[in-house]
């Protein structure tokens, strides 16, 4: 009988892994504003219709040389910081509430769905001829977008809280607030920081609506009126500005992330 | 200090976990209790430490916890149960933190306890770090700490593989051969319960009952020699001969409730 | 080669239809508005069918606010629109993408469209009279619209600094309504129905009207140049519509008496009818503002360069544009006021 003929097994698996690729967005992106660049000077596009990457930066510079670029996001900043905080030092208080106690949950969950999906903007009139003109109702309508997902991050994050950890510090006779500070609260942390990175990005996308209340300095202002007045470079400037805005809030959110989540 | 069972019952609505135990634990000894799955093991022992409330019956002690117990009724968990944001030293120190000692004298409790336990080098690491026997070593930890008067063990070692069983179980022996802490010790694991167990009580399955108390006169650290094994093994034989029918049917339940859902 | 002959083929027909005196008929035209009476000319024209009398097949598409319909313009939704004339609007006129071929409404005397209000507060205050306007703060939608340029012309009027007025921007007519009942600003300018309201509710005084104070070309029928080059008869088919239904509307709406006074038309009653039922409002609403429009679509030809101007000197309009390239006035004969 002849030896029988060697094969090797051919190699199957492969293929369905990701793996980093730094740089890649870079470039793509680099590509993209350099093709939109080259189709306006080109004439291939009109720039009534999309002004080009250097008449966006343009109206930028000239912004910053007015002086006017800080005070608009110096303004839309305060505003976003204080209706964020306001808005989550109320929706933790509440969310917590909702997560420890029974009575709380009932009460709050069917309030926190009716009332949850109301545009903010409709509210705008009634929040007027409650609070003015002034800062308070442009803080109140961020305050409003950031309450409810933030009370539902917390109520939910403390409904993930492992029950056996609750029950491991009672049987240690824990003090009720060491549970809640010790085991509930940072049992809870995913859950919330996942709800900050909701409501950040809900924050801003209410500066828009918050400073359609006259406000005369604020990146939301200076976008509306640049809609208004048909200046679509000063329009995409103020876009740029919101979305840097987003990426360095998201950056700060995942900085906190990494440090209060190290031990995931 | 000893901890007495008086017609224990109870039920979850409609269906009846325990019904009328009646056991005594004494001082210094470690009783395993054993049973099928489903028997109420687990509940009769969050009955006896306090943090469940029996639908009937009620648990005694004769006798005051030594003056530096922190925590007299003190419970390792199956799961561990550690915080996983907490570094092994922080998981220790857990328990002693809210009863006032100073920074100095709690690092120098918790220090005491890791290296009893061998954990120091360890004590900066987290959790999920750490691998499932060293875990439940920080949970044992955890507990010594206190200086707990009666140990109640919910199936310590059941989520760890058998050769880190053995080793924890070694370990665990010799530390408590030095204390000699009142144990309660849960189990589904004969030959666990043949090593560690003074006596052996048995509950029925479903509802649990007693059955039988089963001393084991051989002391701890004599268990490895020749005789002690077959006198063991003759023990083995009773208690598997106990509970085995009732394995046999609680298992099929079990499968059967599995059947039901899919 | 199958299918190049397939693709000729197809050309050839194409010809073939685009030729037939059947499709020039009824050349196909959208037209922009918003559902307003300002915009009346567009309905009536539709009812009527007298675009359809000048061979034009008119879809009308309406919109919610006066930023779109110029924008529409530009992206070839629709051929021509009408509205309200805006620091926007010149922008994008400037930048070539429509042109002013004729009026819509005007702000006129004997015609109020839009108040003046002060609020209790201020009216007791001291804030009476249109002249007091200096130093007090005012409702508006926002810097660059009518409502701005009315403030200017108001301004220029009794000599005070527009720049001291406080211009609250809220977007909107409700938010500005609201700050207004609040007390949160001193005066409003507000369309007459919306005036009356408040009035009626006691939440302030009306000082005046914008039409009786400072007369000026509000709206305007624009096209994009595209269509004024290359489908010329076409645009002025779509114009002589206009104008026949902007007669229509004259005759029964802006007819005046001897003394001055603004009497009904004979027509009177089927415009009303016929605005009502376009506005799907009830007739007497809709009779509370009903503005001025010119019977040939005539054009304040110099208030159109004022405005550019107010517009420059705000800062609003780039100084590059200029008010003789954003108008054509070939389509209408008759415009007032040309500059020299």
């Amino acid at each position: 009988m002849a030896e029988p003929q060697m094969r090797e097994v051919a190699f199957r698996g492969g293929g369905f892994v990701l793996s980093p690729r730094r740089g890649a967005a870079a470039v793509f992106f680099a590509l993209l504003l350099a093709l939109w660049e080259l189709a306006i000077r080109a004439g291939w596009i009109s720039p009534l219709f999309l002004p080009a990457p250097s008449a966006v930066t343009t109206a930028l510079w000239e912004l910053a040389l007015a002086g006017t670029l800080g005070l608009h996001v110096g303004q839309s900043l305060a505003r976003i910081a204080a209706g964020w905080s306001i808005g989550t030092i109320a929706g933790l208080g509440v969310g917590f509430a909702m997560g420890i106690w029974s009575m709380s949950r009932a009460i709050g969950v069917p309030a926190v769905s009716a009332l949850f999906p109301i545009p903010k903007i409709a509210l705008l009139p009634l929040l007027i001829l409650w609070l003015g003109i002034g800062e308070p109702s442009k803080i109140a309508t961020i305050a409003l977008g950031v309450f409810f997902p933030t009370a539902i991050a917390a109520y939910s994050g403390i409904d993930g809280v492992p029950r056996n950890l609750i029950r491991m510090g009672q049987s240690f006779n824990l003090p009720w607030l060491a549970i809640l500070r010790k085991i509930v609260l940072p049992g809870a942390l995913p859950g919330i920081l996942a709800g900050f990175r909701i409501t950040a990005s809900i924050a801003l996308i209410l500066l828009v609506a918050a400073e359609m209340i006259g406000a005369q300095y604020g990146i939301g202002a200076f976008i509306l009126s640049a809609g208004n007045l048909m200046q679509t470079d000063q329009l995409l400037a103020g876009v740029v500005l919101l979305s840097v805005l987003g990426l360095a809030i998201g950056t700060v959110l995942s900085r906190l992330e990494r440090w209060l989540l190290g031990w995931r | 200090m000893e901890l007495v069972v008086e017609k224990i019952g109870h039920r979850y609505g409609e269906l009846v976990a325990l019904e009328g135990i009646d056991l005594a634990v004494r001082e210094d000894e470690i009783l395993a209790l054993i049973g099928p799955s489903g028997c109420g093991k687990s509940t009769l022992l969050g009955i006896m430490g306090g943090i469940l409330r029996p639908s009937a019956g009620r648990i005694l002690v004769k006798g005051a916890p030594p003056a530096d117990s922190l925590n007299p009724f003190t419970y390792i968990f199956q799961d561990f149960a550690l915080l996983p944001w907490r570094s092994v030293e922080g998981n220790v120190a857990l328990p002693l933190e809210h009863h006032g000692l100073g920074a100095a004298e709690l690092r120098r409790r918790v220090a005491d306890v890791l290296a009893r336990t061998g954990l120091a080098e360890f004590r900066t690491a987290y959790p999920k770090q750490l691998s499932g026997g060293m875990r439940q070593r920080v949970g044992i930890a955890r507990a010594l700490a206190v200086n707990p008067a009666i140990l109640l063990m919910d199936e310590p070692l059941s989520a760890l593989d058998a050769q880190t069983r053995e080793l924890l179980m070694e370990d665990f022996l010799a530390l408590w051969l030095r204390a000699r802490t009142t144990a309660v010790y849960v189990t589904h694991n004969l030959a666990e319960a043949l090593r560690l167990a003074d006596r052996v009580a048995v509950l029925s399955r479903r509802p649990g009952r007693l059955r039988d108390i089963v001393a084991i006169d051989i002391p701890q650290a004599d268990r490895a020699t020749p005789a002690a094994q077959a006198q063991l093994a003759g023990l083995h034989d009773r208690l598997w001969g106990l509970i085995k029918a009732e394995a046999q049917i609680a298992e099929r339940e079990v499968i059967a409730a599995g059947a039901s859902y899919g | 080669m199958r299918k190049f002959h397939i693709f000729a083929g197809a050309v050839a027909a194409l010809a073939v239809i685009g030729l037939s005196p059947v499709a020039q008929a009824a050349e196909k035209i959208a037209v922009g508005a918003l559902r307003l009476t300002s915009s009346g000319p567009i309905f009536i024209a539709l009812e009527k069918g007298y675009f359809r009398e000048q061979g034009l097949d008119a879809e009308l598409k309406l919109f919610t606010a006066a930023t779109q319909p110029p924008l529409a313009v530009v992206s070839g939704d629709v051929d021509f629109a009408v509205t309200g004339l805006t620091a926007g609007f010149y922008n994008l006129a400037g930048k070539g993408g429509v042109k002013i071929i004729g009026a819509q409404s005007r702000e006129e005397s004997g015609f109020p469209l839009i108040a003046y209000m002060a609020t209790n507060q201020a009216w007791d205050k001291g804030f009476r009279s249109l002249k007091d306007f200096a130093g007090k703060s005012v409702a508006v939608t926002t810097t660059g619209s009518t409502f701005h340029y009315s403030l200017g012309l108001l301004a220029k009027k009794y000599g005070f600094d527009v720049n001291s007025v406080t211009m609250r921007q809220l977007n909107g007519l409700p938010a500005m309504q609201a700050a207004f009942k609040g007390g949160q600003v001193d005066a409003i300018l507000v369309p007459s129905v919306g005036a009356r309201a408040l009035e009626s509710e006691g939440a302030g005084k009306i000082l005046g009207w914008v039409g009786d104070e400072t007369p000026w070309q509000l709206g305007a029928l624009f096209t994009s140049p595209k269509n004024i080059a290359e489908r010329r008869p076409m645009v002025q088919a779509f114009v002589r519509a206009y104008q026949k239904a902007a007669s229509e509307y004259h005759k029964a709406f802006n007819a005046k008496d001897a003394a001055g006074k603004v009497v009904k038309g004979p027509n009177y009653d089927e415009m009303l009818a016929l605005l009502a039922k376009a506005m799907e409002q009830p007739p007497e609403r809709i009779a509370i503002g009903l503005p001025y429009i010119d019977a040939l679509g005539r054009l304040d030809v110099g208030d159109i360069y004022n405005q550019v101007a107010f517009w420059q000197g705000a800062g609003l309009v780039d100084k590059s544009v200029d008010a003789k390239a954003v108008l054509d006035l070939s389509f209408v004969e008759g415009h007032f006021n040309l500059p020299r």
